[in-house]
């Protein structure tokens, strides 16, 4: 199966969405590369945003070396047509790089701004929020691309001090912050990843809340950098532990983008099963750390045991339960037998039963539901400004999935496989959990659907990929349990077998930033439970790393012998 | 009637077997919560390749927890009130013991024939939680405020179902005394008040020993340990042990008072274990099929209960008192 | 109330068997690795008589776990298991079929150094006529020759030949150093462009 988009796709972009652009170029699956001046971004934000509702996927930037910064905002435009998503374009010098915020026309460009400010130092004016997200607040502001505090020093600028409340959570005068601010995290039993959700209490009410994170950054996006094209795929799975099908696939999806990609059909299913293999057992571990954190311990036993069978099966497919690593650049690297297939789909038919039976039960419980309905509402309108993606943009009743909007490389024609986007009206974690155990069963379909072929079928399921061509670019695009997953990739301008740049945009990124808005006004109580609903993924958001030696005797690291650690520990 | 030397010398060995009982109870809640969530939970029998490592059995399991700990380093915080924050633990503790000499086992009346025994017992019960609830507010942790916040919430609803029902039935056997009543008759009318009295009181067990859905107090994904979380060592220790001698304490006394006369004779003591395991089998069957409540609707839900219940227990106790 | 009566139910269906495995006890030694599927992907595999160290593994290996380096006339491939990922990319890239995906997967070692934590296989290095430094290793220059006259051109195949065997035996260096002396036959690489 070949990847086409429409030939009159620049045209298109020119005549309906926006004329005033200095440059169109088409990318491949119709995905359009419009360049702009930096002073327009605004513009084309209001425009884009209010007048077409069209979704920001994710604003970043990309170090052209001497020519500057490429500012990029990637807008999703698939409801106006088939797969369509303009980037945004707009190149700024060097020296002194500046872009106006859109984070105040839309609120969701906020987080991916501190992170283009704190990663390569391009400064957005009038930035509603001008705090650091990944960085310390502490950390000299704003940081200078490049340059590396000496010693072991961290001074704070002058300007920090002046304004110190500025840096702390919520903004509210110190002594205020020290008496009523509650710290869930940087490791709490609730939700046991690193970041901090301050709330401010008064009794059990939360009247205030704020979220930091950047425990754990990993540099992921560079180290694929450093890899190439085929051993990235292995650091993208890595990504995340449970949702490593759907970054495989997104990132596959990508590269494939760069150059004239051509799938067998086999692999294109096989690449379905496994994404929806892995969407039921992250679906499943949701409800299971759900009702672990209303205290129901057998619940999570239970929805546990069931995602065993699910992690059983992905394991006799592809040999191994977390990090599948059969993810190839023109189909994937491992066939599944028929006889194999025959036996899964048994086994998944029970499943789908059991799960079907199982988790009624659990949505119909009387205390679960006083836990969870009410809790963390979150309206179509606040979802849409704050980036909502996934499943909890669908239990607000906004209909976005990008398996039918934007679909990957895999089989989500409604033509050959028979599923439906689930929404829900609840607006609230229960309506969360609903949309989850309904999209599970439905996953179980699509994974019975493919298992079915591949029982009847045989062919190859791999074809050699072509060259990428220098200086390509491409937007790949994946619905991860959690929601919308979306890579870029520029390929390299010399060497064929490495990317220029790569940028990754987790779900998580999105759903986190929207907690401290439905944290307001909840009880004290609910706050691991809204938190949790989202099904948030720290290691998405931040991916970042902290490197521990075993030397017990030297317990701190000056600048240097940390990056020296971390050199060695990367070989790089 | 009672022989000192006897007395004295049960006295003694009470506390030993309460401690052995109640480990014995803590354990099967362990493994039949382990069972209903399709876990093997802490082994009865041992994996036989295992037992030169482990012992055959690891029935004392939730012992070892307790005495591990009293290995381990003890942290007294900077900021907490240091007496209160060291004394209450064993405050509670000693309580908690003191009140299990006050409730009958079989063959050994031990001081439940003093009079007002029961008001002692009760007594001594919710002066141990009181001090399990003193020593987290000294401790000065905002999680130890908010879960003993919770804990004091809690206590109060629960402390009213569990008052009622004990002193519906001292109204019907006319008696303050834990043996007189635990050596009462039976009637259909007593049958009628021990059914009703029964589940109130088991009610108010669920919030005392803080069985899911109501163990809001240590709620670990919202207020990491609750009133605990500054406790380490010796003192976790104690306020562990404090809870096996309540738990012992509470499955006695409910025998004692609507099953007479198992509490009373050796001759029963096979079916006063049984009574204790379903007893046993019943909490655990409640904390594995229920997520926790927040506070608010535990509260709410006490009342509705609660109060209903109990004013149907002492109409009850009264018709009986007044007409029988 | 009902519906806690129905979970009970669902709970109680399967209550006489725990899905926990008995791994790693030994009571119960058929069902000791039950949990482990036909095709599991474990540690790689290298047969040392097949291999000959033609670092095709080294190039594609995605974790960076293997590593070659030579030393006094031994060449030593390894695959460091801690930073193995089972990817399988030297199973695939291996053009002799040297590296087979195992099912194993204990390779838990407490130590770094423990041999245990690597794969691997020593070769011997030929050494330079002229000048004695070991280059390449003998397998490799072997196998080289042969997979040559299998897909050679047989126009050539005889010229190229006696011109491999002239040079047999000599490092890179040597050959750019001494090349006239050997008096080889240029013109074959004339004739195979013209192919």
């Amino acid at each position: 199966m070949k990847f086409e988009g429409a030939p009159d796709i620049a045209e298109y972009v020119k005549k309906e969405i926006y004329p005033d652009g200095l440059e169109y170029v088409p990318l491949r699956e119709n995905r359009v590369a419009v360049r702009v001046a930096p002073e327009d971004l605004t513009k084309v934000a209001e425009l884009f945003v209010k007048k077409y509702e069209a979704r920001l996927i994710h604003a970043t930037a990309v170090d052209l070396e001497f020519k500057g910064f490429e500012v990029l905002h990637i807008y999703d435009f698939s409801k106006k047509r088939d797969r369509l998503v303009v980037v945004v374009k707009a190149l700024v010098e060097k020296d002194n790089p500046e872009i106006p915020s859109i984070a105040n026309i839309t609120w969701q460009a906020a987080w991916a701004e501190k992170e283009m400010k704190e990663l390569l130092g391009i400064n957005p004016l009038g930035t509603p929020d001008p705090r650091h997200q990944f960085l310390p607040y502490e950390w000299p502001n704003p940081v200078e691309s490049g340059s590396i505090p000496e010693g072991n020093k961290f001074e704070t600028p002058a300007s920090a001090t002046q304004t110190k409340e500025m840096y702390l959570p919520l903004r509210m005068p110190i002594e205020e912050a020290y008496q009523s601010l509650i710290p869930i995290g940087p490791y709490h039993p609730g939700v046991i990843e690193g970041q901090i959700v301050y709330v401010k209490v008064e009794g059990e009410q939360v009247v205030a809340a704020d979220i930091k994170t950047g425990f754990h950054h990993r540099g992921i996006m560079k180290l694929i950098e450093q890899r190439g094209y085929n051993k990235g795929a292995f650091i993208a799975e890595r990504v995340c532990g449970i949702c490593s099908a759907a970054h495989g696939l997104a990132y596959i999806t990508c590269t494939e983008n760069l150059y004239e990609a051509e799938v067998p059909d086999r692999a294109l299913y096989i690449r379905t099963l496994l994404v929806e293999l892995n969407r039921i057992h992250s679906h499943l571990l949701w409800i299971g750390v759900v009702a672990d954190v209303i205290g129901w311990k057998t619940g999570f036993m239970l929805t546990w045991g069931l995602r065993e069978r699910v992690m059983d099966i992905i394991e006799a497919i592809t040999g191994n339960r977390v990090n599948y690593g059969i993810w190839r650049m023109g189909g994937v690297s491992r066939d599944v037998s028929q006889e194999l297939a025959e036996k899964a789909k048994r086994t998944v038919d029970n499943l789908k039963e059991e799960c079907a039976k199982l988790l009624a039960l659990v949505a119909e419980h009387p205390v679960v539901k006083s836990r969870l309905i009410g809790v963390g509402p979150l309206t179509k309108a606040q979802a849409f400004d704050g980036g909502a993606v996934g499943p909890v943009a669908r239990a607000s009743n906004w209909k976005i999935d990008v398996r039918a909007d934007n679909p990957p490389h895999a089989i989500y024609d409604p033509k050959i496989v028979s599923w439906e986007v689930i929404t829900d009206d609840h607006c609230d974690t229960y309506g969360r959990t609903l949309v989850r155990v309904k999209e599970l069963l439905v996953s179980c379909g699509i994974v019975s659907q493919c298992l079915e072929y591949l029982a009847k079928t045989t062919g190859e399921i791999r074809i050699k990929p072509k060259s990428v061509p220098a200086g390509a670019e491409a937007v790949g695009l994946n619905e991860a349990p959690r929601g919308e997953l979306a890579y870029y990739i520029r390929a390299s301008d010399t060497d064929a077998n490495l990317p220029h740049s790569i940028r990754i945009r987790t779900p998580s990124y999105r759903n986190n930033a929207i907690i401290p808005l439905m944290l307001v006004g909840s009880n004290l109580a609910d706050v691991p439970v809204v938190m949790g609903s989202t099904d948030q993924c720290l290691a998405c958001t931040d991916r970042v790393e902290v490197i521990n030696e075993k030397d017990g005797t030297r317990k701190s690291l000056t600048w240097d012998q940390l990056i020296n650690l971390s050199r060695r520990a990367s070989r790089c | 009637m009672l022989d000192p030397v006897y007395t004295v010398l049960s006295l003694i060995i009470i506390v030993p077997l309460a401690l052995f009982l109640g480990v014995i109870y803590s354990f099967l809640i362990r493994k039949l919560s382990a069972r209903f969530q399709w876990r093997v939970g802490p082994m009865f029998r041992m994996y036989s390749d295992l037992k030169p490592l482990l012992g055959t059995t690891r029935l004392l399991q939730p012992l070892y927890d307790i005495l591990k700990l009293y290995g381990k380093e003890t942290i007294v915080p900077d900021v907490s009130r240091r007496r209160l924050f060291v004394y209450s633990p064993y405050l509670s503790l000693i309580f908690a013991v003191t009140a299990i000499l006050f409730i009958p086992f079989p063959g050994m009346p031990l001081l439940s024939g003093v009079p007002y025994s029961l008001i002692i017992a009760s007594y001594l019960l919710i002066a141990s939680t009181l001090f399990s609830i003193l020593g987290p507010v000294a401790s000065g942790s905002p999680w130890a405020a908010i879960g003993a916040r919770r804990e004091v919430e809690l206590f109060l609803v629960s402390e009213l179902g569990f008052v009622l029902s004990i002193f519906a039935v001292a109204i019907a056997r006319q008696s303050l005394v834990i043996w007189d009543i635990a050596n009462g008759g039976q009637s259909i009318y007593l049958a009628l008040l021990t059914v009703a009295a029964g589940v109130l009181m088991l009610v108010a067990m669920l919030g005392k020993l803080h069985i899911k859905p109501f163990d809001m107090p240590e709620a670990e994904a919202e207020i990491v340990a609750g009133p605990y979380t500054e406790y380490s060592g010796k003192l976790l220790g104690t306020y562990y042990l404090t809870k096996v001698f309540i738990l012992y304490g509470l499955v006695a006394l409910f025998i004692s008072l609507f099953l007479p006369p198992l509490a009373t004779s050796v001759l029963w003591l096979p079916l006063y274990l049984l009574a204790a395991l379903v007893l046993v089998f019943l909490l655990t069957a409640v904390q594995v099929l229920n997520p926790r409540y927040r506070i608010k609707n535990a509260i709410n839900w006490y009342l509705k209960v609660v109060i209903p219940l109990g004013i149907l227990n002492l109409i009850i106790a009264l018709a009986i008192w007044l007409v029988v | 109330m009902s519906t806690e009566i129905k979970i009970l139910k669902q709970v109680l269906s399967k209550y006489s068997k725990p899905m926990t495995l008995t791994y790693p006890s030994t009571v119960a030694p058929d069902r000791r690795y039950s949990q482990i599927p036909e095709g599991l992907r474990g540690i790689p595999e290298r047969d040392n008589d097949k291999c000959i160290g033609c670092r095709a593994c080294y190039f594609v290996c995605s974790g960076r776990a293997t590593s070659i380096y030579d030393k006094d006339a031994k060449r030593t491939v390894e695959i460091f298991l801690f930073r193995c990922t089972f990817c399988a990319h030297c199973q695939e890239a291996c053009p002799e079929e040297a590296i087979k995906m195992t099912n194993k997967f204990e390779i838990a070692v407490p130590d770094r150094e423990d041999p245990a934590a690597r794969v691997l296989t020593d070769l011997e290095l030929l050494k330079c006529k002229n000048c004695g430094t070991p280059f390449v290793t003998k397998k490799l220059a072997d196998r080289t020759y042969e997979r040559l006259m299998e897909k050679i051109d047989p126009i050539v195949k005889e010229t190229v030949s006696t011109d491999y065997k002239k040079l047999d035996g000599y490092c890179p260096d040597c050959k750019r150093a001494y090349g006239v002396d050997f008096d080889t036959h240029t013109k074959k690489y004339v004739w195979l462009e013209g192919i």
